[in-house]
């Protein structure tokens, strides 16, 4: 210890302490607190409106940014908690965004006149069909496409969408190529709280689902899944569980969004670039996580938007460089580096390597307390 | 001396094949095996690379289905069962490479593999306290209460070992095959897995069948031991017989 290098890796050391011990707070907290957290996050945003967010821009914006957390975090509990990265997330968002146009529409005389009268109340109606369609087509996809693995699985759910894409396309009922053009939706702040309720429900259900004895399962079957077998797992039911999960929030959230946009067409609502979006937020946010989809969802949605406004046209290319940036220096993206320090530390701090000895023959027992000193010297 | 002894089983029989045959193509890779653990054994299963005795290992748990031949979990025809429906019911596996699921905590490691929470209503619920208590006991147990929130794919490969160990008893099986449980562990601490399979055996009840290459452990841990060679079973017996037979020398040393 030298020269310079000693004042860099000095504050190199400091920060690594202070982001061990911020990373072991978060996660103690998070554990603590989640749903407090969620409780209170889901307050805020109900509060938006009330203090101030107006329709217009801004609010289309938070929206949004809404609608891209749900689809990561839909994404995320297949992909990022199941192990199983589909390319086609974005099948049952156009089946649930062409259910309600479709319904809302040309069908809207099969509803009651007072539910016919009323565009949140026939949208929240049309929308019962479009999560359902949307589960019961996750339901028999998922029993073909499930059977594979990787690239296998990612490349078959990418045909998928390609398909219904291309079916939808050919559909009299559909409006062909040119799709349907929806005024008379609800109004911007209704939108506004029916995404923030797709999300607040989303975020409960998973949180909750990653507590239980399921998502135990699903993490195992991501990890390991012969051995998940092998401990007598019948996982095919657990994985086509969390599809069909995953694809009732993108349908809903797909049937909220082609009135939002008051259009519908196959490329808008089977749109492969979303899809990687989505994936994007998830790996950034830290796929595997509840928060991380999320907080991908908002940032990422956010700073295209802010791109496409200052320099339009760029935004793919800044997005395609925060995934190769993500990829390589932080795969386990923001949420999952803080849960990695921290399980290092624990690691560490329990003694890593006095259990290492004991396991490799001596008799002692694992976790000494006497091991903290060590560990705690070996960072000067 | 070239004779096949036999030990008469110590209780019901727990596992029982009969006629195994499994065929890849034109390879006969099991060959009409036979094969009978009784409650409460250790039964060893030996024999050169190649004999099939992983083969025989998956036609039992189910990863394989057998070109003929039934397999019986406690009298019940299990030949057709999928093989998480096998392990459901008591007869749990472990692989010859490490297998556990190393993104998680140890302690979820060994809290999805609870026996006690199966169902639907137990999915839907976080871990029961039985489940719990069972895996803080059994971390004790193979001394890795500490590190239970550690990611498992953090710990080193003797940890990981452990792990898997405590993970298959957490399942409660009444039948464990083990596949190369002394595989890669050094000396010093095959003295302690020979204590963890008797402990289980003997404390948890819980009948072993294990495949070993390494003989001195599987001489030390076996009471009866079963050896293959090119898919057909060549002896059964006590280590003691089974060290001196001719056809298994023969086998081992490649004379004809």
């Amino acid at each position: 210890m030298s020269g310079e290098s000693s004042v860099v890796d000095r504050y190199r050391a400091r920060l690594d302490r202070a982001l061990n011990a911020f990373s072991e707070r978060a996660m103690g907290f998070g554990d603590r607190y989640g749903w407090h957290l969620i409780g209170v996050s889901a307050l805020v945003g109900a509060a938006l409106p009330v203090v101030g967010l107006q329709e217009g821009f801004y609010m289309s914006l938070v929206s949004e940014m809404f609608l891209f957390a749900v689809l990561a975090l839909s994404w995320d509990l297949i992909g990022g908690q199941t192990g199983y990265p589909s390319f086609g997330q974005m099948a049952f968002f156009g089946i649930g965004a062409y259910t309600t146009a479709i319904l809302f529409k040309d069908f809207s005389g099969v509803f009651p006149s007072a539910v016919a009268g009323d565009p949140l109340l026939l949208l929240l109606a049309t929308l019962i069909a479009a999560g359902l369609l949307a589960t019961v087509a996750a339901g028999l996809i998922g029993m073909v496409v499930l059977r594979l693995r990787g690239g296998y699985f990612a490349i078959a759910t990418l045909g998928i969408l390609l398909a219904i894409q291309q079916v939808t396309r050919n559909l009299e009922i559909t409006g062909g190529a040119s799709g349907k053009i929806l005024f008379e939706g609800p109004t911007g702040t209704q939108f506004y709280y029916l995404f923030l309720g797709l999300l607040v429900a989303e975020v409960v259900v998973v949180y909750y689902l990653s507590n239980t004895r399921f998502g135990y399962v699903l993490n195992a079957i991501r990890d390991d899944e012969e051995k998940a077998v092998a401990m007598g797992v019948n996982t095919a039911y657990y994985k086509t569980a969390a599809w069909m999960i995953a694809a009732l929030f993108t349908g809903l959230v797909g049937g909220t969004w082609s009135l939002f946009n008051t259009f519908v067409n196959p490329m808008t609502a089977y749109n492969g670039a979303w899809n990687v979006e989505l994936i994007a937020m998830a790996l950034l946010g830290g796929s595997g996580t509840v928060l991380g989809p999320v907080l991908g969802g908002f940032g990422l949605h956010f700073a295209v938007v802010q791109i496409d406004a200052l320099f339009s046209g760029w935004q793919l290319v800044v997005l395609g460089s925060v995934v190769i940036g993500t990829v390589i220096l932080f795969p386990q993206g923001i949420v999952g580096a803080i849960e990695e320090r921290a399980s290092a530390m624990e690691y560490y701090r329990h003694g890593g390597q006095a259990a290492e000895e004991s396991s490799d023959g001596t008799d002692q027992p694992v976790a000494d307390g006497g091991t903290d000193d060590t560990t705690g010297g070996a960072n000067e | 001396m070239s004779q096949t002894t036999r030990t008469e089983p110590t209780g019901r029989t727990v596992l029982e094949t009969s006629g195994v045959t499994k065929n890849f193509g034109g390879l006969v890779a099991v060959d009409d095996v036979d094969v009978e653990v009784a409650e409460g054994e250790i039964v060893g299963l030996i024999g050169p690379n190649g004999a099939g005795k992983s083969t025989l290992f998956n036609c039992i748990t189910g990863a394989l289905d057998p070109t003929d031949g039934r397999v019986e979990l406690r009298g019940e025809d299990v030949t057709d069962w999928s093989e998480d429906r096998v392990a459901r019911n008591g007869m749990v596996r472990m692989f010859q490479h490490t297998h556990i699921y190393d993104e998680m905590t140890v302690y979820r490691n060994m809290l999805v593999s609870a026996h006690e929470d199966r169902g639907l209503v137990a999915n839907l619920s976080p871990p029961s306290d039985a489940a719990r208590e069972q895996a803080d006991e059994l971390l004790e147990y193979v001394g890795l209460a500490g590190l239970k929130d550690v990611k498992a794919g953090r710990m080193s490969f003797g940890q990981q070992k452990l792990l898997e160990f405590g993970m298959a008893l957490m399942a409660e099986p009444d039948v464990l095959l083990m596949d190369e449980p002394a595989g890669g562990i050094n000396p010093s601490m095959l003295n302690k897995l020979i204590e963890y399979i008797r402990s289980a055996n003997t404390e948890r009840e819980v009948t072993i069948f294990l495949i070993e290459h390494n003989m001195d452990f599987v001489m030390e841990v076996a009471d009866r031991i079963y050896v293959l060679a090119h898919g057909e079973k060549i002896a059964e017996g006590p280590p003691e017989a089974i060290q001196n037979d001719d056809r298994v020398l023969d086998a081992y040393l490649g004379r004809e």
